[in-house]
C-alpha cells in the first residue's frame, strides 16, 4: 500500500532533517500540486549534506524528486506521473559571500531573487535577474529554468553572469564548478549544463554571480507603429545605430492590455537608456520623431514591472491562456510574429507578445476568445502549426497552458541540438533518472 | 594494431600528403607556446567533418589517443600529445562558411584564424570580440576549446559568451550539432558546456559565433604611477565607480621599461606602473567615463593621465601591450607566466605578495596583466641553463598560484588547465567535484582517446617538462 511506503519514506526523511521539516499529510501538500499531481511528501533540508542524504534515500527507494523554490515556474514541463518527494529549498537561504568591491555575490538556491536584488541595490549594484514574480522566485528556480527578463538585452542571460555553482547530482554526489572570480577556465563549465536543465541533472545548492553597477539614471522611450513591419524596421535602425540601450523591447498591440497604466493599440518599440542628461539627450536625438512617450520615475518603474511580469499577468487574468517563449534569430522576428498571429487566429486564439526585440527572445501568449471555452486541441494545433512555420534553429517552449492540453503536444518541442548527447549528460549526472522524471526531455 | 596500423588507415582515408609520421616532420608539433612537450606518432590534416569522424573511428579501433590542435599558441599544453598518438591539425579546415550580417553571426571552420574573422567582417562594422594576444595566429577552434579571453573581454565576455552553435565529433566518431544562430532553445546548453573542455569531450568541427557591432567612439587612456600600489588601488576604485572599461591592463615598472625599449610606444621609462584603459561606446558616454577614470586615477596619485589623440597613438600603445611578453625576451633567456585570477580588491595585496616571492627566491618577476578582471600574469624571469633557477621558478610559480586560490581566486583565467596545471586542480576542486566532471568526460569519451591526461590530475610521475622547450619569443599572454 502506497501510504505505508510513504510513511516509511517520511520517517527516513525525518531522520535526516527532523520531523518538523517533513510533511506527508495530504492537506498542506495539496497546495504544492504540480499540474494537479500532489506530492506524496515534502522535505525541507538546510544544507548540501542533507540534500545528498535525501537524494540517496530517494535512489534506494526508487522515489522521484521534484525540487521547488518559490513555486513560480512549476507550470513548466510535462505533467509528472507522480512526485514522491518535493524537495523544498526554503531553508537554503543564506548569503554565502558578498563582495561589493569585487562585484560578486554567492547565495544559496532558496534565496528569493527580490531579496538578493534589493540587498545589492543598497550598494548601487545590480543583479540583472528581472524575472517574473521576482519577490517569490528563487535563485535555484531561475537557474534551473533559465528565466530571463528585459535586462537580458544588455547583460545576456543568467548563463553569462553565473560564475560558480554547487549542486547535488541525481545519485547524491556533492559537487561544484566554477568559482568566485569573474574570469575562470579551470575545469568543466557545469554551470552551463545546470542552467536551464529544469531540475533534471541535480539539485542546485548555491550559485555565485557577477554583479554590475546599477544605472544612476534611466529613461524609457516608446515609439509606436501601425504594423510589425514598420516596428521592426525601426528596431533595425536602432540596432545598427551607435546607441547601446539597457533594454530594447517589442510589444504587440494586445499586450498593452496587460500593462499597468498604459493604453496603446499599436506596435511599440521601447528603448530604455541609462546615463547622464547629455547621454539621454543623445538618445532623444537619435530615436527621433517616432517616440511618442518618454517615461521616467515611478511611471517608468511601473512600466518595466509590467514588462517583467507580462506572462504572469496574462495567466492570472485568463486561467486557460497559453504562455510560451520564442527564441529566434533576430532577422526572422517579423516573419515569426506574423506566423504566430495567424496560427492563433486559425484556432480562435488571440496572440500577444512582449519581448527582447534585438536578441529575439519573446514572451508570447495565446488567449482564448471569451465567447466560448477553448478545446484543448486548439492549443496543440496553434503551437504545432507555429512550430512548423518556425525557421530552423528557432524554438517555441510552452511555459504555461491548461494541464489537459499537455496530453496533445510536447511543451518543449524539438531539442536544439543532438538529443543523444543530451541523454549522455543526463545519464552521467542522474543515472537512475529520479530527478523530475517526465517533465523535461527525458 | 596500434599506431602503425592507424597510420596506414589514415593515409588511405586522407591521402599520403595529409598524414605525417616521420620523426623530423612530427617534431614540429611536439610543443605549444608553453613549457611542455610530447611527440606525436602521426600528424593528420583533415579537410572535412567526415574526415575528422573517420580519424576518430580509426583511433578508437586502434586504441590510439587523439589530440586536436589549432595554431599551437596555447600556453597550457592543451594541444600537446602527452601520450603520443594522432595530432589533428586544422589548417585545411580554415574557411569562413557564412557571414550573416542581419543576425550578426558567422559560421566558421575551426582552423580560421581569430583575427581573420574580424578582418572579414569589419567592412560591415562588425568584429569578433574575444581577442587573445595570440589572435594573429590562434584559431577559433582553439579559442573555443580553451575558452580564450583577451584584454578586451572585460566588457564583452570571453569566448563562451560569443559561441551560439557548434558541430562536434564525439569520442565514438559520431557527429553532433548543438545550437546554431540561435543559442537558446529546448534542451541542455551543450554549446556552453563544450566550450572550454580543451578537446577532452569532442573535436570541434564547425562554430557559429556572435559578431559584435563596432562602437561609435573609443578612448584609450594611459595612467602613469610612481608605485604599483597606486595603480592597483585605481583598479579597485574604477570597478567601484561602476565603469566597465572594455580593457583595463596594468604593467609594472620592469615590464614598462622593457616594452618601451622594444616598441617605443611612448611609455614612461621611470614610472612604477601604468594602467592602460580603453572605453568604447556612445561618444557622450565615453567622454564622461574618460573624465571619471582620469579623476579616479589622479585621486590615487597618478602623476599623469594621457589620452591617445589618434588611432596611430592608440595602436602604438596596444602594440606595446600585445608584444609585451615577447619584449621580455630582452631581459631574460626564459620566463614562466602564471595565469591565476584574484578578486579585484585583492590585486594590491597580490602584487605585494608577488614582490615578496620575487625577493624570497631571488628571481625577477614582471607583471603585465588584465587588471580589470583580476587576471594576473606574473612572468618569472630565469635562466634555463641554471637548474637551480628552474627549480626556484617552479616553486615561486606554485606559491603565487596558491596565494591566488587562498584569496578566493582560481588557477587559470584564460590559458586553460591542459597538462600544465592538472596537478593544481585539487587546490580548487574536491575529489567529488572532479569525479562529476570526469563522469561528463566519460559520457562522450568512453574510449578515453580524446586528449588523454589533460585537465584532471594524473598519477603519472614522469611528466616531461623541458625547460629547453621554453621559448621566449613564443610566450604570449
Amino acid at each position: 500500500m502506497a501510504s505505508v511506503a510513504n510513511a516509511q519514506l517520511g520517517r527516513e526523511l525525518a531522520s535526516i532533517v527532523g520531523d518538523e521539516f517533513v510533511c506527508d499529510t495530504a492537506a498542506p501538500l495539496t497546495g504544492y500540486a504540480i499540474d494537479g499531481v500532489r506530492p506524496a511528501t515534502w522535505v525541507i533540508p538546510q544544507n548540501a549534506n542533507e540534500v545528498a542524504a535525501i537524494v540517496r534515500v530517494a535512489n534506494e527507494r526508487r522515489a522521484s524528486i521534484a525540487v521547488a523554490g518559490g513555486f513560480t515556474k512549476q507550470s513548466m514541463g510535462g505533467v509528472p506521473a507522480q512526485i514522491d518527494i518535493l524537495l523544498r529549498t526554503d531553508r537554503l537561504n543564506r548569503v554565502l559571500h558578498y563582495d561589493p568591491g569585487d562585484l560578486t555575490i554567492g547565495v544559496e538556491s532558496g534565496c528569493r531573487i527580490g531579496d538578493v536584488v534589493s540587498r545589492v541595490g543598497q550598494d548601487s549594484l545590480l543583479l540583472p535577474l528581472d524575472v517574473p514574480r521576482s519577490q517569490q522566485a528563487s535563485i535555484g528556480g531561475v537557474l534551473a529554468s533559465a528565466a530571463f527578463g528585459p535586462l537580458k538585452h544588455n547583460f545576456g542571460g543568467v548563463r553569462d553572469y553565473c560564475i560558480g555553482i554547487s549542486f547535488v547530482t541525481g545519485d547524491g554526489k556533492i559537487a561544484k564548478a566554477g568559482g568566485r572570480v569573474v574570469k575562470n577556465v579551470a575545469g568543466y563549465d557545469v554551470m552551463k549544463l545546470m542552467i536551464g536543465s529544469q531540475g533534471t541533472l541535480g539539485v542546485i545548492i548555491a550559485a555565485n554571480f557577477k554583479l554590475f553597477a546599477a544605472p544612476k539614471q534611466t529613461r524609457t522611450f516608446i515609439a509606436e507603429f501601425e504594423d510589425y513591419s514598420s516596428a521592426i524596421k525601426y528596431r533595425d535602425t536602432v540596432r545598427t545605430s551607435p546607441l547601446t540601450p539597457l533594454c530594447f523591447e517589442l510589444i504587440s498591440p494586445r499586450a498593452n492590455a496587460y500593462f499597468d497604466g498604459i493604453t496603446n493599440e499599436r506596435y511599440s518599440i521601447v528603448v530604455r537608456a541609462s546615463g547622464s542628461d547629455t547621454v539621454l539627450a543623445r538618445y532623444r536625438k537619435e530615436l527621433g520623431g517616432s517616440v511618442s512617450h518618454e517615461l521616467a520615475g515611478v511611471e517608468e518603474t511601473r512600466f518595466w514591472k509590467s514588462v517583467q511580469d507580462f506572462g504572469e499577468t496574462v495567466q492570472k487574468r485568463h486561467q486557460n491562456a497559453m504562455v510560451f517563449v520564442l527564441h529566434l534569430a533576430p532577422a526572422t522576428l517579423e516573419q515569426v510574429m506574423v506566423s504566430a498571429e495567424q496560427c492563433g487566429l486559425e484556432q480562435n486564439l488571440l496572440y500577444c507578445c512582449v519581448g527582447r526585440a534585438s536578441v529575439a527572445s519573446m514572451v508570447c501568449a495565446y488567449v482564448p476568445l471569451s465567447v466560448d471555452p477553448p478545446a484543448v486541441t486548439q492549443f496543440a494545433n496553434a503551437i504545432g502549426e507555429l512550430r512548423k512555420k518556425l525557421p530552423p534553429e528557432a524554438s517555441a517552449i510552452v511555459l504555461k497552458c491548461p494541464r489537459e492540453a499537455k496530453a496533445y503536444f510536447s511543451v518543449w518541442g524539438e531539442p536544439n541540438g543532438d538529443l543523444e548527447a543530451m541523454r549522455a549528460v543526463k545519464q552521467a549526472l542522474d543515472p537512475n533518472g529520479f530527478l523530475n522524471p517526465g517533465r523535461f526531455l527525458f | 594494431m596500434g599506431l602503425l596500423e592507424a597510420t596506414t588507415q589514415l593515409r588511405n582515408l586522407l591521402g599520403t600528403d595529409n598524414v605525417l609520421s616521420r620523426a623530423e616532420d612530427v617534431m614540429l608539433y611536439e610543443y605549444d607556446a608553453g613549457v611542455d612537450k610530447g611527440l606525436p606518432g602521426s600528424v593528420v590534416f583533415p579537410a572535412t567533418t567526415e574526415d575528422v569522424s573517420g580519424i576518430v573511428k580509426i583511433a578508437v579501433a586502434e586504441k590510439v589517443p587523439i589530440v586536436p590542435r589549432g595554431a599551437g599558441t596555447g600556453l597550457s599544453g592543451g594541444a600537446i600529445a602527452r601520450d603520443g598518438g594522432i595530432v589533428i591539425v586544422f589548417t585545411r579546415m580554415n574557411k569562413i562558411l557564412e557571414v550573416d550580417v542581419a543576425n550578426q553571426r558567422a559560421t566558421v571552420q575551426p582552423g580560421v584564424v581569430n583575427l581573420d574573422l574580424t578582418s572579414a567582417v569589419e567592412k560591415h562594422g562588425l568584429y569578433f570580440a574575444p581577442d587573445p594576444s595570440s589572435q594573429k595566429a590562434s584559431t577559433i577552434g582553439g579559442n573555443v576549446a580553451e575558452n580564450s579571453g583577451g584584454p578586451h573581454t572585460l566588457a564583452h565576455g570571453v569566448t563562451v559568451n560569443h559561441v551560439t552553435g557548434l558541430e562536434v565529433v564525439l569520442g565514438d566518431g559520431r557527429i553532433a550539432q548543438f545550437g546554431g544562430k540561435v543559442a537558446e532553445g529546448t534542451g541542455y546548453d551543450m554549446c556552453g558546456f563544450f566550450t572550454g573542455t580543451e578537446g577532452t569531450v569532442g573535436i570541434i568541427t564547425r562554430i557559429t559565433v556572435k559578431l559584435t557591432r563596432k562602437a561609435e567612439s573609443i578612448a584609450t587612456l594611459l595612467a602613469i604611477y610612481n608605485t604599483v600600489d597606486d595603480g592597483a588601488n585605481s583598479v579597485v576604485d574604477i570597478t567601484r565607480e561602476g565603469i566597465t572599461p572594455t580593457a583595463l591592463e596594468m604593467f609594472d615598472g620592469l615590464t614598462l621599461r622593457t616594452v618601451e625599449e622594444a616598441t617605443h610606444a611612448g611609455y614612461p621609462m621611470d614610472a612604477g606602473a601604468v594602467l592602460l584603459v580603453e572605453l568604447v561606446g556612445l561618444r557622450e558616454a565615453i567622454e564622461e567615463q574618460a573624465e571619471a577614470i582620469a579623476r579616479v586615477c589622479l585621486a590615487n596619485r597618478a602623476r599623469e593621465v594621457r589620452r591617445a589623440r589618434s588611432e596611430a597613438e592608440r595602436a602604438l600603445l596596444w602594440k606595446g601591450r600585445k608584444n609585451a611578453f615577447a619584449a621580455l625576451g630582452r631581459l631574460t633567456p626564459s620566463y614562466y607566466t602564471q595565469d591565476g585570477v584574484v578578486p579585484r580588491t585583492k590585486i594590491p595585496e597580490t602584487l605585494r605578495f608577488i614582490a615578496g616571492v620575487s625577493e624570497k627566491y631571488g628571481l625577477r618577476i614582471a607583471n603585465i596583466f588584465h587588471a580589470g578582471d583580476g587576471n594576473m600574469h606574473p612572468a618569472i624571469l630565469f635562466d634555463m641553463r641554471d637548474p637551480s633557477q628552474l627549480e626556484r621558478t617552479v616553486a615561486a610559480g606554485a606559491e603565487i598560484i596558491q596565494h591566488c586560490v587562498s584569496v578566493g581566486g582560481t588557477i587559470t583565467g584564460e590559458h586553460g588547465v591542459g597538462m600544465e596545471k592538472d596537478k593544481l586542480m585539487p587546490l580548487l576542486f574536491s575529489e567529488s567535484d572532479l569525479e562529476v566532471m570526469k563522469l561528463l568526460r566519460e559520457a562522450f569519451n568512453r574510449n578515453s582517446i580524446l586528449n588523454p591526461q589533460k585537465i584532471f590530475p594524473t598519477t603519472r610521475s614522469c611528466r616531461e617538462t623541458g625547460a629547453a622547450a621554453i621559448s621566449p619569443e613564443l610566450r604570449k599572454a
